[in-house]
């Protein structure tokens, strides 16, 4: 995995630690077929807090802030049974950063 | 009420987070022996204990468990072995193995806590790749961890979910 910067492409994810995720998310899909439905968004925010913090040593300094806000979102422990409408809003908020991330790290704000 | 055992029963809690500092040899065996006194269908030893300490063996567990929050400094995987538990007349769909395997698990967390050590089970584990892992015989099944440690001052918040049920809404007295 890579971060785009400015002039250059930065590799971010050390091979182990991407084979640490790797194990995470096929193990997380099969013991997700005997597990409750509300672990699977726990799962998966999980990964992606474990994703962040892989990544957040050398990612640049624009995709370091939404590395933070995804790792400091969730906690692992967090399910949508603890507050069910917040959790959702959370949620739209967090799509909502990444979404604005993608937006300004792919030049997508200007004019087509 | 000054009671040892009551205030250990209250006060113990699922450690998530645990510090890099060792466990004493000692600690282990104390927490692993407790699973002998737990109650168990028949007496007869149908269940296998693997001790793991080794680092890049706990490294890999942790990534075959999603539920595995913990970073522990040694694992304590409780097996059922099938074909003891087929020689001893359980029916393959009996709940009884597992209900044992809870027993165990429930007598060493309570150990590990009454020893100062943290602990936390889990139960979200792939089955084969853990089998894999360990180089289990064929027919023992992994089916919880016991994470150990020493408890790390920051913890996660405990699961929380609104609407459930008082305790007192889940007892019944006598005969509904």
């Amino acid at each position: 995995m890579t971060s785009e910067t400015a002039d250059e492409s930065v590799r971010v994810l050390a091979e182990g630690d991407g084979l640490e995720l790797l194990a995470y998310l096929v193990t997380a899909a099969r013991t997700q077929v005997d597990e409750a439905a509300e672990y699977a968004p726990m799962r998966l925010l999980t990964a992606a807090g474990r994703l962040a913090e892989m990544v957040e040593p050398n990612a640049s300094a624009g995709l370091r802030s939404l590395l933070r806000e995804v790792r400091q979102g969730f906690s692992e422990t967090t399910v949508q049974a603890g507050d069910p409408a917040r959790y959702v809003e959370r949620l739209d908020a967090l799509c909502r950063s990444v979404a604005e991330y993608l937006v300004r790290s792919q030049g997508l704000d200007g004019s087509p | 009420m000054n009671n040892a055992v009551l205030h250990a029963i209250r006060t113990r809690r699922v450690v998530r987070a645990l510090t890099d500092a060792p466990l004493e040899h000692d600690q282990l065996r104390t927490v692993l022996d407790s699973a002998r006194y737990a109650p168990h269908a028949g007496n007869r030893r149908l269940h296998r204990y693997v001790v793991v300490t080794r680092p890049s063996l706990l490294r890999a567990m942790r990534m075959v468990s999603p539920g595995m929050l913990q970073r522990p400094m040694a694992a304590i995987v409780v097996c059922v072995d099938w074909a003891k538990v087929h020689d001893y007349g359980f029916p393959a769909a009996s709940p009884g193995p597992y209900i044992d395997v809870g027993t165990a698990a429930a007598v060493m967390l309570l150990t590990a806590h009454s020893i100062g050590l943290g602990a936390g089970p889990v139960t979200s584990f792939s089955r084969a790749a853990l089998a894999t892992i360990l180089n289990l015989p064929d027919g023992v099944r992994p089916e919880l961890i016991i994470c150990l440690g020493h408890a790390a001052a920051e913890q996660p918040p405990a699961v929380r979910r609104q609407g459930g049920p008082s305790w007192d809404e889940v007892i019944q007295w006598e005969r509904g």
